[in-house]
């Protein structure tokens, strides 16, 4: 047998091993980094049938999130508006923009502008932006600076751990209802105002988000 | 609520869109999928051939490698689009259903409803509380209705002799019937159609009637109810038809009628009945249900008394009954040759206690039963007071329309030269001697209005397509006559017409729009601003004040006696006379309800036969045929070795014959039959109809003609024994083998005082195993406090879970709610309403009968249903009691759905934590963590999990097995009937009832926006209604919060008859029962000291009961009463015995 094999040959056990140890640390660390909501999904900005600006719209003219979003308070989707909304101010606004092309003609016939969908729960999650609204967890928490957003991009990863984070300390997060449409609010007191705050409203008004299954998936 | 929606025109973008398959027939036929199925394997599955190893791992290595590749480079899900709409549509916000108020019609009436619709497509139906008799209850055909909407087999194109007809072209074809028949004055027209209680319509027909006065108008209906209203006519000289108060009803005494389920107002009667029956504390009183009959219903499964006797006798019965009751000879001559065991006896204590209830009582009669029995039922009705108290006679319109056999005798005569068929399905279902298919043949124009192909489109020249009630305008009338409107929830989606727009465009009406017609019905009918009448009208769902008016009636014998000319004559039966009974089968009706996957695998309430119907013979039939099952112990399937397949039902095949027609079905063995009556359930056996419907059942109409739409007599019974039929039977098992799963007791000790309703815990294991919440919570302890103090114990005790007798810790639950349930026995009547209710409302499947064969159905709730005769051997189950079909038992029904234990068996053996606990006590099913162990089905006690075993949703029935070789995917049809709040679930998961837990999260979100800023986040009580509770028709389900004392549920809880389901396994279901009470009456020959479920308990756990010396004993356990029809003497040794001796 000696002839088959080289003496070098009594090292390859060791050899693979480690080997294998590297690899499968190297596809663990991978998959952590890579294939999760964070790496994947933050930053997806596709292009949109029509150049909307969150920032001018929100962030200069001051229009409420709820103008178009009328929804968010109401029901579990927040609503993307109608071409009918967007014609509200745009039959005198830019009446005649090349941009708004899209929206003259869906609006005239009917057929929705094909919006691409950028923030996305799974279909066996039931998320709901009412009871969101209501209990103080402003729109910034999830979806960013979307005042400042020429081209809205996810800017968190969505996944059931986000959600955890806030679901398991809301303290951390909720504040006056009255102010979850400023999204640059910032509690003045800083972090240690929020939580002081955060607390009091966790106890005043028993907010229990649900950590259990059925929260979420039914 | 609704406003008419001025609907846009659909644009160029929906017109070429996707569109629904009219079937999947049509898919099929695309060659793309044809070239499919002749390939043996899927494209590319054959190449690997031309590619050696080396390569293939080349191949494979590569692509692994621009796995990576594509993953770290960003690699996202396809792109999905948010289409929202072009214009506003008021009130609607994706995501959030919008209830209307309409109307389901049925025969003779209608069932008002609140729709559910998200964005514009119905997917469930609620009961419209607004109407107080159902008080929002509806039952499971209802319930089921919407997936007829959805159904893909529907009739989706009219058409003129098997060529597809424009819209246009119909109403060509409508309008030249209405202008060839104006110009005879309408001769040589007819039409026959289906009962309607529609206002709109009836005007419409008067209006017909007028145009065409030479026209025939025919109406039938596959059901009766002629006979009680012919009685009454003549027995009040008024057109008028009864209404009963059960709830004011002390005494019932129902002569084979199934008032629960057979009648129009059915769903009123059932609450009304129950309402005598809901026990909360010592001093409530119980009414008392006489059941005569020769089927078993689920009136017979409620009776305290309850008689097996043929349908053929029950004129001779109602006029002995009759006889005791006036105390006088006028009806004697009619009882002539009756017989049961202990007759006298019977009658005397059944008479004698409804004199002692004169105007607290009530008898009813089947609509299938002859004039005369309803006359007589009348006359005692009469003489015992209770016309106007528990029996309410209410002014109808006459009706004058022509019946069916007028018809065919104008057909016959060659004077029908157009005959329109407005529904119904009269090839199938007229009476066989008519031979309407035939007929139909020789008329030279059939038009035919319906919702599906069925044998009658098939024999007619034309076929219109109807809409679906929820696709329509039209009203229609309850049974107690309050009009109610029939809505649209959404636009047809394949262009039917009402039956209203049909009717006016042969009229030649100026207006046809069916809106209008029905708009301007009811703005005519009342005063005031009629817009706003209307608006009203639509908004709550009904117009008050419009029920029919109570006639005060004078009884007039006289008026009675053309009647009594024709009384038919007494016809003894025997082995070799038999009678048949053709009753409407629980789950397909007439046969309406063929095409109906829900209803179809719905089991049947009694023979819990599911998809199929069969020929019900009694044990003593079945003994002398030689079928009755030698081997079997406590089955009542029949379990040969030789024919042992699939653990399931075989069933020999029987031919039925009477006046030399013959058909042919499979035998079921029916505890509680009449000895020699078969019981025939029509609607089944259809030749023409959906996938579904389809070839499935035996059709019995062609032994039913018109002088025997109830019953017949002079059938003979052959058994072919080299034929086997397989029966999807869910609950073969009859017995509860003598333990204490349905808690039973009589409500009255023989002395005539209350029972102890704490009975329930005073048997079973626990009543002597050491209390599972520790000794200061046993119940004993519980039975001390008030019921206030025991609803704030039992409150604590939800929250801070006792550690008790357990192994484990238990972690306190800080939700801030706990959800339970309570379910009364005592009212569940076991109509199946929940099932289907369930399956709507949670989105599950149909798995089809062979998947049922092999116990796989889907179903979160079942009804479980027991037989228990008294007889039961102590030593093992091997007496000669066990070895018998109990002819004569009674029948206990238990619902069992998930019971939300707290400390879960399922949770604890899942390896992935797919089944855990929440907060608020609900033991919750993840999906998406499910990897299919079924280890959690296997420690579950209550056997309710369920396993999808296949794709059920994505793959049609009959492909199952095809694996990817099958289509894959749903129906665009179908997919539009399922709840959106609800997961659909995929293969390989397991799934129970959730307590709908989407409704529960539904109303703590909206309780939670209502809150705000502010800590008001528990729910009221009464707000959520799980769709069982919602449905049910007697209120027997009960949900809400157990930490709230004062919640609905707790104070159901609190009740002394309230127990667990197996209880001592100390898993603590959030479930509980309340214990069933029967009432029998101790001067009747069968009454009994315990129900006969008790005293088979009692048998098996205290080898002395009944066999003291001091009690009788003068016939032994399992000895039957050989002739007699009625329980006999062998239960009287139970008299007088210390109920709870043995075990206290």
């Amino acid at each position: 047998m000696s002839k088959l094999f080289p003496k070098s040959a009594n090292r390859l056990p060791l050899q693979i091993i480690i080997l294998v140890i590297v690899l499968g640390s190297i596809v663990t660390a991978g998959t952590t980094y890579y294939a999760t909501n964070s790496y994947i999904n933050v930053g997806y900005a596709p292009v949109q049938p029509v150049p909307f600006s969150h920032a001018l719209h929100n962030g200069q003219l001051g229009i409420d999130c709820r103008y178009c979003h009328v929804g968010v308070d109401k029901g579990p989707t927040s609503t993307v508006p109608t071409s009918q909304t967007c014609m509200n101010c745009h039959n005198q606004v830019k009446p005649d923009s090349p941009l708004l092309e899209v929206v003259r003609n869906s609006y005239a016939s009917g057929d929705p502008v094909p919006w691409v969908k950028i923030h996305q729960a799974p279909d066996y999650v039931y998320f709901n932006h009412s009871v969101h609204i209501a209990r103080g967890v402003s729109c910034v928490m999830c979806h960013g600076q979307i005042n400042e957003m020429d081209v809205v991009h996810q800017a968190k990863p969505l996944s059931m751990g986000f959600c955890l984070e806030c679901h398991r300390a809301p303290e951390k997060f909720v504040r006056d209802p009255k102010l979850v449409t400023q999204l640059d609010w910032k509690h003045p007191g800083g972090d240690a105002g929020q939580l002081e705050d955060g607390k009091k409203f966790v106890h005043d008004w028993n907010i229990k988000p649900p950590q259990s299954c059925s929260g979420c998936h039914r | 609520m609704k406003r008419k929606f001025e609907h846009p025109a659909p644009s160029e973008r929906e017109l070429t869109g996707p569109k629904y398959w009219r079937s999947l027939d049509e898919l099929a036929e695309t060659p793309g999928f044809k070239a499919e199925v002749e390939r043996e394997f899927p494209a590319d599955a054959s190449n690997l051939n031309g590619v050696d190893r080396r390569q293939f791992f080349k191949l494979m290595a590569a692509s692994f490698a621009l796995g990576g590749v594509g993953l770290a480079a960003g690699c996202r899900r396809p792109e999905k689009h948010i289409l929202p709409y072009g214009k506003s549509v008021e009130d609607i916000i994706p995501g959030l259903p919008l209830y209307f108020a309409s109307a389901m019609p049925t025969r003779k009436g209608a069932i008002p409803i609140l729709a559910e619709t998200h964005q514009g497509r119905p997917t469930k139906i609620e009961g419209n509380p607004t109407y107080s008799p159902y008080g929002g209850a509806t039952n499971a055909f209802v319930q089921a209705s919407v997936l007829d909407l959805y159904d893909p087999d529907r009739a989706t194109v009219s058409t003129v002799k098997g060529a597809a007809a424009t819209g246009a072209a119909v109403q060509d074809l409508l309008a030249k019937i209405g202008s060839d028949a104006s110009l005879g004055s309408g001769a040589g027209l007819a039409f026959l159609a289906g009962q309607s209680s529609s206002p709109t319509r009836a005007a419409l027909v008067a209006g017909l009637r007028k145009k065409f006065p030479k026209a025939i108008w025919a109406e039938y209906e596959a059901s009766l109810d002629e006979a009680s209203a012919s009685a009454a006519q003549a027995a009040f000289g008024q057109s008028v038809k009864p209404i009963y108060q059960f709830a004011k009803a002390k005494r019932i005494v129902s002569i084979d009628s199934d008032f629960f389920q057979a009648e129009s107002h059915s769903l009123y009667y059932s609450r009304e009945f129950t309402k005598g029956r809901k026990i909360l504390k010592k001093e409530d009183a119980m009414n008392r249900l006489y059941a005569i009959e020769s089927g078993f219903s689920l009136v017979g499964s409620m009776a305290d008394h309850r008689l097996r006797l043929a349908s053929s006798h029950m004129l001779a019965f109602a006029a002995a009954l009759a006889s005791k009751v006036s105390g006088d000879d006028t009806f004697s001559p009619l009882s002539k040759g009756l017989e049961f065991k202990d007759q006298d006896k019977w009658l005397d204590a059944c008479a004698a206690d409804l004199l002692a209830h004169k105007g607290e009582c009530v008898i009813v009669a089947g609509s299938h039963l002859p004039a005369q029995v309803h006359a007589i039922v009348y006359a005692m009705n009469v003489i015992l007071g209770n016309v106007g108290k528990t029996l309410d006679f209410v002014e109808v319109p006459a009706s004058n329309a022509a019946t069916i056999s007028t018809l065919a005798s104008a057909i016959k005569e060659g004077s029908v030269k157009t005959l329109v068929i407005l529904g119904g399905n009269p090839a199938y279902d007229a009476p066989a001697d008519l031979d309407f298919a035939t007929l139909l043949k020789s008329v030279p124009e059939v038009v035919r209005y319906g919702y599906y192909v069925d044998e009658t489109s098939a024999v007619s020249g034309a076929h219109i397509q109807a809409a679906h009630y929820l696709e329509s305008w039209g009203d229609a009338r309850t049974a107690d006559g309050t009009i109610v409107p029939v809505q649209p929830m959404i636009m047809p989606l394949f262009n039917g017409l009402t039956e209203i727009e049909v009717l006016a465009r042969i009229a030649g009406e100026s207006i046809t729009d069916p809106y209008t017609l029905v708009y301007n019905t009811i703005t005519g009918l009342v005063g005031g601003n009629a817009d706003h009448v209307f608006r009203q009208f639509l908004h709550d769902g009904l117009l008050h004040g419009t029920a029919y008016t109570k006639a005060s009636v004078r009884f007039n014998a006289v008026g009675l006696s053309p009647i009594f000319a024709l009384a038919p004559q007494f016809v003894a039966l025997s082995e070799e006379n038999l009678e048949v009974r053709f009753t409407f089968d629980a789950k397909v009706d007439d046969g309406r309800f063929a095409n109906n996957g829900w209803l179809q695998e719905c089991p049947d309430p009694i023979t819990k036969i599911s998809w199929d119907n069969a020929i019900l013979v009694s044990p003593k039939l079945a003994k002398h045929l030689g079928i009755d099952p030698a081997g079997s112990l406590l089955q009542v399937a029949r379990k040969e070795n030789a024919t042992y397949k699939q653990g399931k039902e075989q069933a020999f095949i029987g031919e039925v014959t009477v006046n030399g027609v013959t058909v042919r079905g499979p035998l079921h063995i029916q505890p509680g039959l009449s000895n020699y009556t078969l019981v025939l359930p029509l609607g089944y056996g259809r030749t023409v109809s959906g996938r579904v419907g389809k070839g499935v059942g035996h059709n019995f109409y062609p032994l039913r003609t018109t002088s025997t739409l109830g019953y017949a007599t002079g059938a003979k019974l052959v058994v072919k024994q080299d034929e086997l039929h397989a029966l999807a039977n869910t609950q073969e098992h009859w017995s509860m083998e003598g333990r204490e799963i349905v808690r039973e007791a009589n409500r009255y000790n023989e002395d005539g005082s209350s029972v102890d309703l704490g009975f329930v815990n005073t048997f079973g294991i626990e009543s002597h195993a050491p209390s599972n919440l520790g000794e200061e919570d046993s119940i004993a302890e519980m039975a001390k406090l008030s019921p206030q103090e025991r609803a704030e114990r039992k409150a604590l005790l939800a929250v801070e879970t006792p550690r008790g007798q357990s192994l484990y810790e238990h972690p306190n639950l800080t939700g801030v709610h706990q959800w339970g349930m309570s379910i009364d026995l005592n009212t569940c009547i076991g109509c199946n309403a929940c099932v289907v209710a369930c399956q709507a409302e949670n989105n599950i499947p149909i798995v089809g009968k062979e998947q049922v064969l092999r116990g796989r159905e889907m179903h979160w709730i079942r009804l479980d249903r027991y037989y228990s005769d008294g007889n039961i051997e102590a030593a093992a189950f091997g007496g000669p009691g066990n070895k018998e079909i109990p002819e004569d038992p009674q029948v206990s029904i238990q619902p069992v759905g998930c019971q939300h234990c707290e400390a879960a068996p399922c949770e604890i053996v899942c390896p992935v934590n797919a089944t855990v606990h929440d907060d608020e006590g609900l033991n919750v099913m993840a999906y998406n963590r499910c990897i299919g162990t079924r280890y959690c089905a296997n420690n579950c006690p209550y056997k309710v999990r369920r396993f999808n075993f296949f794709d059920w949703n994505k793959r049609s029935l009959d492909e199952l097995y095809m694996g990817p070789l099958g289509k894959s995917g749903m129906p665009e049809l179908v997919k539009m009937v399922k709840n959106p709040d609800v997961t659909v679930r995929m293969r390989g998961v397991m799934e129970k009832c959730t307590y709908c837990v989407q409704r529960i999260q539904q109303a703590k979100i909206k309780q939670k926006v209502k809150a705000g800023a502010s800590d008001h986040v528990e729910i009221p009580d009464g707000t959520i209604k799980t769709a069982c509770q919602q449905v049910c028709p007697v209120d027997a389900v009960v949900f809400g919060n157990i930490k709230d004392p004062e919640s609905a549920v707790s104070k159901a809880k609190v009740l002394d008859q309230n127990y667990a389901l197996l209880g001592y396994l100390n898993i603590r279901p959030r479930t509980s029962y309340l214990g069933k009470l029967r009432n029998p009456n101790p001067a009747m020959p069968d009454y009994a000291a315990l129900p006969l479920s008790r005293t088979e308990y009692e048998k098996k756990n205290n080898p002395h009961f009944g066999h003291e010396p001091a009690h009788g004993g003068e016939s032994g356990p399992g000895e039957h009463a050989p002739e007699g029809e009625v329980k006999g003497e062998h239960h009287s040794f139970l008299k007088g015995n210390n109920l709870f001796g043995g075990l206290s």
